[in-house]
């Protein structure tokens, strides 16, 4: 049980009256791939909040590598191996490409992966004194991810990778991910079925707070609960 | 970027030429004019450390500057203090700083930001303002204190006695070249590349490993530093301290010499602080009633026209002729 990374344990929380998240579990090992998806609404954003240590759950536990990261301040999160990137793309806007990055590197405890690397890995090499706020929407996004990299984190966590992205934009992606698969742990949330569909990988379905399901992702596609929560029939 | 370092390198070249000069065409009144005007140069370059690289305005400046100010007096009035220009001048640094580090701490680390940090800091100025008057057994009150010795200390056996006008402008400028400079380099460099981040997205930047609150604390700390340092070379200079120093006028007085110079460019403030001084003279001397009036609509234009200072105007005609060029 020493490859377990992050281990989310009967996880709750409650807004006020709202039982945003019940009863949830989550075991992420080290180097492995997983999907969180569900409707909108399902608590896919919050549960990853919780996940990152921005939510103090109400009740039950997050624990990275034994410590109990909830309500830790962000940058001691961050200095823990958890990197995240947000569902709005927040780069920063008026430093350069490069500077978005070696920024981000700074704040690694003990960066390997030089800029120029990094730059061609998120197809940014051309763009590198251009201000982050000039760049188009999937290269911020992309952007976000590099500087997600940057600071070499055991894990990765993904709000919403593909947001606003194209179709193409989608799968390249989904590529870059797979590609880097094997060098750290990845949790995405993504609301996009074609992308989780690419990624192919072990996968979560949450509805209303709750776990539906879980399970590779070609059992959940296959899944005839999991096609009526996303078709609206149920 | 490079091309940038070069420009403002380039202009701190030409100011610090100029200052060379300025002595040799210049009779002792106006040399202790400029060396005036240096000091609150000094005093608006602090602040634009903060306000330009974090885009946090701290309204209560003077706040720093009174007390380095009235360290500074406090140490060199006592004879039972030795080395009194060296303590003093340490002191007001430390003390400052000291205030800075209490005040920024609560308001850094509880999440303070913005306009609510500006009205915090504005409330602080009106308290040191306000004790400066009360505490009278040891401010002096209303009046404030009087007979402060200029600087005199030694160093490696010479005897450096600041009570002549020309030395005394002499030590004001190389004070003021040197921290600009030395704040430039810190403002240009990691660390203040860092802060651009924060100012843009302060969760992004924590949730890369950024400890953001803490380096807002330091630069607030140094910022007030070297606010304090200018106080204290204030007081020697003039021979005098007084509420004002710390006062809500002379705070709003050096956000407008930022704010004129350029923010974000430490030399503009050092320029915008002594152009301003000079036009109050001037103008003070037709009509003391019209200074006010002119300083607000001065404040005024330039935020809605030139938002970037004066510095600015060069930037933009270059940026209008490129445009004009595109256009055909």
């Amino acid at each position: 049980m020493s490859d377990v990374l992050l281990q989310a344990e009967n996880v709750g929380i409650r807004f006020g009256g709202l039982q945003a998240l019940e009863g949830l579990n989550l075991m992420v090992r080290d180097k492995e791939l997983c999907c969180i998806i569900g409707p909108n609404g399902a608590g896919k954003s919050t549960f990853l909040n919780v996940l990152t240590g921005t939510l103090r759950p109400t009740s039950g536990s997050v624990r990275f590598l034994g410590h109990d990261i909830a309500g830790l301040p962000l940058h001691r999160i961050a200095r823990l191996g958890i990197a995240r990137k947000f569902q709005i793309p927040s780069v920063f806007p008026s430093l350069s490409v490069e500077d978005n990055l070696k920024v981000a590197r700074w704040g690694a405890p003990s960066p390997a992966r030089p800029i120029s690397e990094l730059m061609e890995l998120i197809a940014l090499t051309n763009r590198a004194a251009t201000l982050a706020g000039e760049l188009a929407h999937g290269q911020k996004q992309w952007l976000e991810i590099g500087m997600a990299l940057a600071i070499e984190p055991r894990l990765l966590l993904l709000d919403e990778p593909t947001a606003g992205m194209t179709p193409q934009e989608t799968l390249a992606t989904a590529e870059m991910l797979l590609r880097l698969k094997g060098e750290f742990s990845i949790v995405a949330v993504e609301h996009d079925i074609r992308f989780v569909r690419a990624l192919n990988c072990e996968t979560l379905v949450l509805h209303q707070g709750r776990r539906l399901r879980s399970g590779p992702f070609h059992d959940i596609e296959a899944d005839e609960m999991v096609r009526d929560v996303y078709l609206g029939r149920r | 970027m490079i091309a940038r370092d070069r420009n403002w390198l380039l202009v701190f070249a030409v100011c610090a030429a100029l200052a060379v000069i300025y002595p040799f065409f210049a009779d002792g009144y106006q040399l202790t004019v400029i060396r005036d005007a240096l000091i609150f140069g000094l005093f608006a370059a602090s602040l634009d450390f903060f306000w330009g690289r974090t885009g946090i305005l701290c309204f209560g400046h003077a706040a720093f500057f009174g007390i380095g100010g009235y360290i500074m007096a406090l140490v060199t009035l006592n004879d039972a203090i030795p080395v009194g220009s060296v303590l003093g001048i340490i002191g007001a640094v430390t003390g400052a700083a000291f205030v800075a580090a209490i005040i920024g701490y609560f308001l850094f680390f509880g999440g303070i930001r913005g306009s609510y940090f500006t009205i915090v800091t504005l409330a602080m100025g009106v308290i040191c303002q306000q004790a400066a008057i009360s505490w009278s057994s040891v401010t002096g009150g209303d009046s404030g204190l009087i007979g402060i010795p200029p600087i005199a200390f030694d160093l490696g056996g010479m005897h450096v006695d600041l009570s002549q006008d020309l030395p005394s402008y002499i030590f004001v400028a190389a004070i003021a070249a040197v921290a600009v400079l030395v704040l430039w380099s810190i403002s240009r460099g990691r660390w203040g590349t860092v802060l651009t981040a924060i100012q843009d997205n302060e969760v992004r930047a924590a949730a890369l490993g950024h400890n953001a609150p803490l380096r807002l604390l330091v630069t607030f700390v140094l910022s007030a530093a070297i606010a304090g340092l200018a106080g204290a070379l204030y007081v020697c200079m003039a021979g005098l301290v007084a509420p004002d120093l710390s006062g809500l006028l002379l705070s709003t007085e050096v956000i407008v010499w930022v704010a004129v110079g350029g923010r974000g460019t430490l030399l503009g403030p050092v320029l915008g602080a002594i152009a301003i001084q000079r036009a109050q003279q001037t103008i003070s001397s037709f009509n003391p009633s019209l200074w006010p009036l002119l300083l607000g609509c001065v404040f005024v234009i330039i935020v809605f026209v030139l938002p970037d200072g004066i510095l600015s105007i060069y930037a933009r005609l270059k940026s209008l002729f490129k445009g004009r060029r595109h256009a055909r």
